[in-house]
C-alpha cells in the first residue's frame, strides 16, 4: 500500500525532473540565457575525480616499503609535511601534502577490473537489475545547477572498456549522464602523442558542414513547430524531457561558455605545466571548468602512447610503468593544485585521487621488468583540497603492506567522505529503476570523519 | 449503462467490428476471441473510473506502432502507401500477420530477449553473438515459450560426466545464460525467478525483505537447484563449468545453513527419479499449472506493447503492487497456457485488440496511465531507434561487420549509437540527455543525410529532389513525412513547410530548405518516441 503511494510521488517527481525548471517555450530558445547568471551569490563547492585506469601501485606511490623486500626500487622523498613520505617520482605534488590526506588503509573485496571499477565509481558491486549511478551523476545532481549553459557532470578522456555502465547516470536517468569530452574508449588504440588535441574538443558543438547559425535558427524554428503540434496533444513526460535535452543542448552550442572547451586561450607556459598529453591538458580542462562553476569533473589516466598496458594494470614493466605515469600525473595534478589555489577555488574544490584497487606488495616471480597484479585487501587513495583536513595520513597496513592494521576503509566510507567533504547528504534518497528509493551511499557508510 | 451505450455510438468503435470477421487465418479468429475478452475488461475499469477510451488509432498511427513493437523499425516508404490505400476491412490483422513471417519481426524479438536474458556482465559482449543466434532460430521457427525456456533452464553447462559440450549444437549456445550469469547458482536462481516467474528475488539473497514475502531461505532453496555448477577456469573473460548434476544442498554464505533445493511455492521436488535437478526445476518453472509462469509471460509481453504492466514493475508482484487488472491477467494466462505457450497468439491477441489500436492522442490530461484508456508514449530502444533512422534517411552500411574486431572500441556509426541511446527501464519515462540531442542535431550520421549543400552525396534526399513523379514540392514533403513520422502531413503543416522550401530558407535555396525540413522531422518528439 505505502508502495504504491510512494509510485504516486516517483511520478511526480519524474514529471518535474523531466521538465526541469526552464520547460519549453514557444517564444525561443535564446529566452533562457537571458536567465543565465543564476543569482548564486553563494559558491557550492565542486569536485575533481583524477581516476587512475587499472588500478595503481599504492606501493609505489603513496605506501613506501623502502626497508621491505615487497618495496621494490623507488625511494621515499619528504613531502613538506613533516613525518609524511611519498614516492620519489611525485616530488611537485609532494609540496602540497599539507593541502592532502593519504587514506592508505583502503580494504575493498573486488579485484576484477569490470567489477572493482563500478564498486569504487558507485559504491556498489553491480548486482542484478538495479541500475546503480556513478557517483559523479549523484553529486551533480546535488550540487549542479539546472539553470546553467554548461553541464553539471563532464567526464574528460574516460577509458570505459572496463564496465561502461560504471560511467552511467543509472536510475537517475540520461538528465544526469556525463557530457564525454576525449573519449579514451574509442582512441585507444592510437599512438599518437598529439591525438588529445583532436579528442579534448566536445563532440557535436558545432553545427554539420557548412551549416550556418541563420539555418540553425530555421531548423529550430521548424522543429519547434513539429514539437508544438506534438506536445499539445502528447503531455507526458517523454516528450518533455526531449524538449528540455534540447533546449539545454541549444544553449550550450550558443553559449559563450563554451568557451571553456577552448584551451588555446591558454598561456603556453601553463599548458606545458599541465603536460602537452591528455591527461594533463584533461586537467587543465578541468580547471577551466570548475571556474565555470561546473560542479563535478572527473580527468582519467589510462594510457601514455607508447606504452602498451591500460594505463595502471601493471602486470609487467610495473617500475617503469609506474614510473612513466607518473612524469604525466605529478605535474599536471601539481599544476592544477596551484591554479585552484592562485584563484582562490582550492577551498571549495575536492580532488580525489583513486582507482579500482590497488596492487600486489609481493612482486611475483618471473615478470619482465617486475610486476604486480589486483589487490584490493590494502591500497591506498588521496583526498585533496576542499573539505580536507590537510597533512594527514588515514590507517596504516602491514610492514610487508599486504594487511591493514588500522582504519580500513571500504566503497562506502570513502565515497560517504566524498559526499561530506562537498556538503551533500550521503544518505539522501533517490527513487530507483526498482520501484523502491535508494541512498546515495549506503547507510552502513562510516565517514572518515578525522580528515572532514 | 448509459456510459457503455455511450461507447458503442463511437463512431471510431463501429470501425473495428469487421476486424472480427477477419478474413485471415483460424489462428487470428481464435487469438480474437482473447481480443475481446482483453477489450471488455479493460473497458470497464475505464468506465468505473468515470472516464472515456480515447478513440482508434488512425491507420498510419496504427501502422508505425506496430511496426515498431514488433519489427523494431518504422515502415518504409512505401509500406505506408500500400497499406493506407489498402480498402480491406481486416487490412490490421492482415498487416499484423505480414509482420510476424518478417525477418524483422524475428530481428526485433531477438534484441528485446537477449537485452532480456543476458545481463549487464564484464562478458556479455562476448556472448551476444552466439546466444543472438540461438534466440533468433527460437523466433524463426515460432517455438513454444514453455520449450524456449526449459531449454535455456537445461542447457548443457560444460563437461558434464565426461561428456564434452558441443558447440556446434543450437542448445549448445544457450550455455550464454549461464555465462553471463557467470554459473553461479545465487545469479541463476535471481534470474530465472525475475525473467521467467515475474518474481525478484535478489534482496532475499542477503536478508529477508522487509515488505516482500521472500525469505532468504526461499532464495537459497531456488539457488540449490545450480548447487551442482562449479565454474572450472576463468579462460578470459568466458568461463566454462563442470557439473555434478543431482547435487541439491547449498550453504547460505557467512551462516553455518545448509538448505535443499526447494520451489518457490514451498512444494519440495521429487528426488526419486533420478533427473537431474535443472530438469526437475524445468519442468515445474514451465509447467501450466505453475501459478507464476505464465502470468509473468502474458505481464512482460503487455508491458513491451503498452510500456506499462498489470504489475509494473514488471517483476515486483507483491501485497503493495497487486496487478492493476488481475481478472484479466488470469484469464490471458490461463489462455496462453490452453494454446501451448504459442507467443504468437499472446501477440495476435494483444494487438488485434482494440485497446492496442487506440489513440495516444488525449485532450487535456493525461489519464492514469494503468486505465489504458489511451496508448502511452514509449521511448524506443536503442536498436529501435537506430534502425528507424537507417530506414528513414536510407543509410546504407557499406561494410555491416566493420565494427566486428573492435569489441574494445565503439567505431562504427551503429556502435556509436547504441553506447548513445543505451535503452532505459520505464520507456513510458523517457529521459534525453544533452549529448544525444546536440548529436541528433550536429552529428555526422543526421548531418550528412540532412547535408543541403551535398545534396547528391544523401540518399533520401537527393531519390527525391531527383524523382521525375515527384513533381511538385508538396510532393517531395509528404514523402519526408512518409519516410519519418509514417503519416502524411496535415494540411497546415504542408502549407508551413513548402512555403519555407520554396522560400529556400536562409541560403535562399530550395535545395538546402527541403534538406532543413528533413532536419526538423529527424529531430521531432513525434519521430523519436513510439506513440
Amino acid at each position: 500500500m505505502a508502495k504504491h503511494d510512494y509510485q504516486l510521488t516517483r511520478r511526480e517527481w519524474m514529471r518535474l525532473t523531466s521538465a526541469g525548471v526552464v520547460g519549453f517555450s514557444m517564444s525561443g530558445w535564446i529566452e533562457a540565457l537571458a536567465r543565465e547568471t543564476v543569482n548564486n551569490p553563494q559558491r557550492r563547492k565542486s569536485c575533481i575525480l583524477l581516476w587512475m585506469n587499472g588500478g595503481p601501485s599504492q606501493i609505489d606511490t603513496f605506501d613506501l616499503k623502502p626497508n621491505h623486500e615487497n618495496g621494490g626500487e623507488f625511494k621515499e622523498i619528504q613531502t613538506n609535511v613533516p613525518g609524511i613520505k611519498i614516492s620519489e617520482h611525485l616530488p611537485k605534488i609532494s609540496k602540497f601534502m599539507d593541502k592532502m590526506a593519504i587514506v592508505r588503509s583502503m580494504s575493498t573485496k573486488e579485484g576484477d577490473h569490470g567489477r572493482g571499477t563500478f564498486l569504487m565509481r558507485t559504491g556498489e558491486l553491480p548486482q542484478g537489475p538495479i541500475h546503480y549511478p556513478t557517483i559523479g551523476a549523484s553529486l551533480s545532481k546535488e550540487l549542479g545547477d539546472d539553470q546553467s549553459e554548461l553541464p553539471n557532470f563532464v567526464s574528460i578522456a574516460p577509458y570505459r572498456f572496463f564496465n561502461p555502465a560504471a560511467w552511467g547516470p543509472g536510475f537517475l536517468g540520461p538528465k544526469y549522464a556525463p557530457l564525454i569530452v576525449g573519449d579514451a574508449t574509442r582512441a585507444f588504440r592510437t599512438n599518437d602523442a598529439d591525438a588529445y588535441q583532436e579528442l579534448l574538443k566536445v563532440q557535436n558543438l558545432q553545427p554539420y558542414g557548412d551549416v550556418s547559425k541563420e539555418q540553425v535558427d530555421a531548423r529550430i524554428s521548424l522543429l519547434q513547430s513539429l514539437e508544438h503540434d506534438f506536445v499539445r496533444k502528447h503531455p507526458g513526460i517523454s516528450p518533455k524531457s526531449h524538449q528540455t535535452a534540447y533546449d539545454r543542448a541549444v544553449r550550450l552550442m550558443r553559449s559563450e561558455a563554451a568557451k571553456a572547451f577552448d584551451l588555446s586561450e591558454e598561456k603556453d607556459e601553463t599548458r606545458d605545466a599541465y603536460g602537452r598529453n591528455l591527461f594533463g591538458q584533461g586537467c587543465l580542462l578541468a580547471r577551466r571548468l570548475i571556474e565555470r562553476k561546473v560542479p563535478f569533473v572527473e580527468v582519467t589516466l589510462s594510457r601514455v602512447p607508447g606504452l602498451n598496458v591500460f594505463g595502471w594494470d601493471t602486470h609487467n614493466n610495473n617500475f617503469p610503468t609506474v614510473r612513466r605515469l607518473c612524469e604525466i600525473l605529478d605535474p599536471a595534478w601539481a599544476a592544477l593544485m596551484s591554479d585552484l589555489k592562485d584563484r582562490g577555488l582550492l577551498d571549495s574544490t575536492l580532488i580525489v585521487w583513486m582507482g579500482e584497487f590497488g596492487r600486489t606488495p609481493k612482486i611475483p616471480r618471473g615478470r619482465q621488468n617486475g610486476g604486480r597484479d589486483h589487490y584490493p585487501n590494502a591500497w591506498s587513495t588521496v583526498l585533496a583540497g576542499g573539505g580536507i583536513k590537510g597533512g594527514q595520513v588515514v590507517g596504516r597496513t602491514s610492514a610487508d603492506g599486504t594487511t591493514v592494521e588500522e582504519r580500513p576503509v571500504n566503497s562506502h566510507d570513502f565515497l560517504a567522505t566524498i559526499c561530506k567533504a562537498l556538503g551533500v547528504d550521503p544518505h539522501k534518497y533517490n527513487p530507483s529503476n526498482v520501484g523502491r528509493p535508494i541512498p546515495i551511499v549506503d547507510k552502513k557508510a562510516r565517514p572518515i570523519e578525522e580528515i572532514l | 449503462m448509459i456510459m457503455r451505450c455511450g461507447i458503442l455510438a463511437c463512431p471510431a468503435l463501429l470501425l473495428v467490428v469487421p476486424l472480427l470477421r477477419a478474413e485471415v487465418g483460424p489462428e487470428v479468429t481464435e487469438a480474437l476471441k482473447l481480443s475481446s475478452t482483453i477489450d471488455r475488461l479493460i473497458e470497464v475499469r475505464i468506465k468505473d473510473a468515470g472516464i472515456r477510451p480515447a478513440p482508434l488509432a488512425s491507420d498510419a498511427e496504427f501502422m508505425r506502432r506496430v511496426y515498431l513493437d514488433l519489427a523494431g523499425r518504422i515502415p518504409r516508404v512505401s509500406e505506408v502507401r500500400a497499406f493506407l490505400d489498402d480498402k480491406r476491412p481486416d487490412k490490421r490483422a492482415r498487416l499484423v500477420e505480414q509482420i510476424l513471417r518478417s525477418a524483422a519481426y524475428v530481428n526485433h524479438m531477438t534484441n528485446t530477449w537477449n537485452r532480456l536474458l543476458l545481463p549487464e556482465s564484464n562478458n556479455r559482449r562476448f556472448l551476444d553473438q552466439t546466444f543472438r543466434a540461438w534466440l533468433a532460430q527460437r523466433f524463426r521457427d515460432n517455438v513454444a515459450y514453455d520449450t524456449m525456456v526449459r531449454e535455456l533452464i537445461t542447457a548443457p553447462v560444460g563437461y558434464s560426466q565426461g561428456r564434452s559440450l558441443s558447440r556446434s549444437t543450437g542448445a549448445g549456445q544457450a550455455i550464454a545464460f549461464y555465462q553471463a550469469n557467470e554459473f553461479k547458482p545465487e545469479n541463476l536462481a535471481a534470474s530465472v525467478s525475475r525473467i521467467f516467474l515475474g518474481v525478484k528475488l535478489e534482496c532475499a539473497q542477503c536478508h529477508n525483505h522487509p515488505f516482500a514475502e521472500y525469505k532468504r531461505t526461499q532464495f537459497w532453496q531456488l539457488a540449490a537447484f545450480f548447487a551442482g555448477i562449479r565454474s572450472t577456469s576463468r579462460n578470459g573473460f568466458v568461463t566454462t563449468a563442470s557439473e555434478s548434476p543431482r547435487v541439491n544442498k547449498i550453504k547460505i554464505p557467512d551462516t553455518e545453513t545448509e538448505v535443499v533445493a526447494r520451489f518457490l511455492d514451498g512444494t519440495e521436488p521429487d528426488m526419486t527419479s533420478d533427473l537431474p535437478l535443472r530438469q526437475i526445476l524445468a519442468d515445474w518453472v514451465t509447467s501450466p499449472t505453475n501459478p507464476y509462469f505464465a502470468k509473468a509471460t502474458v505481464n512482460r509481453f503487455w508491458a513491451h506493447f503498452f510500456g506499462i504492466g498489470f504489475v509494473d514493475p514488471v517483476d515486483e508482484p507483491s501485497e503493495g503492487n497487486p496487478p492493476s487488472h488481475p481478472e484479466l491477467l488470469e484469464e490471458m494466462g490461463r489462455q496462453f497456457a490452453a494454446h501451448q505457450f504459442d507467443l504468437k497468439y499472446l501477440i495476435r491477441a494483444i494487438v488485434n485488440s482494440k485497446t492496442y489500436q487506440r489513440t495516444s492522442e488525449v485532450d487535456g490530461e493525461e489519464p492514469e496511465p494503468r486505465l489504458f484508456a489511451c496508448m502511452a508514449i514509449k521511448g524506443l530502444t536503442a536498436e529501435q531507434f537506430w534502425d528507424s533512422l537507417v530506414q528513414a534517411t536510407g543509410y546504407r552500411q557499406t561494410n555491416p561487420q566493420a565494427g566486428r574486431q573492435t569489441v574494445f572500441t565503439q567505431t562504427t556509426a551503429r556502435q556509436q549509437f547504441l553506447a548513445m541511446f543505451a535503452s532505459q527501464e520505464r520507456p513510458t519515462e523517457y529521459q534525453s540527455s544533452i549529448l544525444q540531442a546536440l548529436m541528433l542535431m550536429n552529428g555526422d550520421f543526421i548531418g550528412s543525410a540532412t547535408d543541403g549543400a551535398n545534396l547528391e552525396k544523401t540518399e533520401r534526399l537527393a531519390a527525391i529532389w531527383d524523382a521525375p513523379f515527384l513533381d511538385t514540392t508538396a510532393k517531395k514533403v509528404e514523402v519526408l513525412f512518409l519516410a519519418t513520422l509514417s503519416r502524411m502531413p496535415s494540411a497546415e503543416e504542408l502549407d508551413r513547410m513548402v512555403r519555407y522550401v520554396d522560400s529556400g530558407g536562409p541560403k535562399k535555396n530550395p535545395r538546402a530548405a527541403i534538406a532543413d525540413v528533413f532536419w526538423a522531422l529527424l529531430n521531432s518528439s513525434e519521430f523519436m518516441f513510439n506513440h
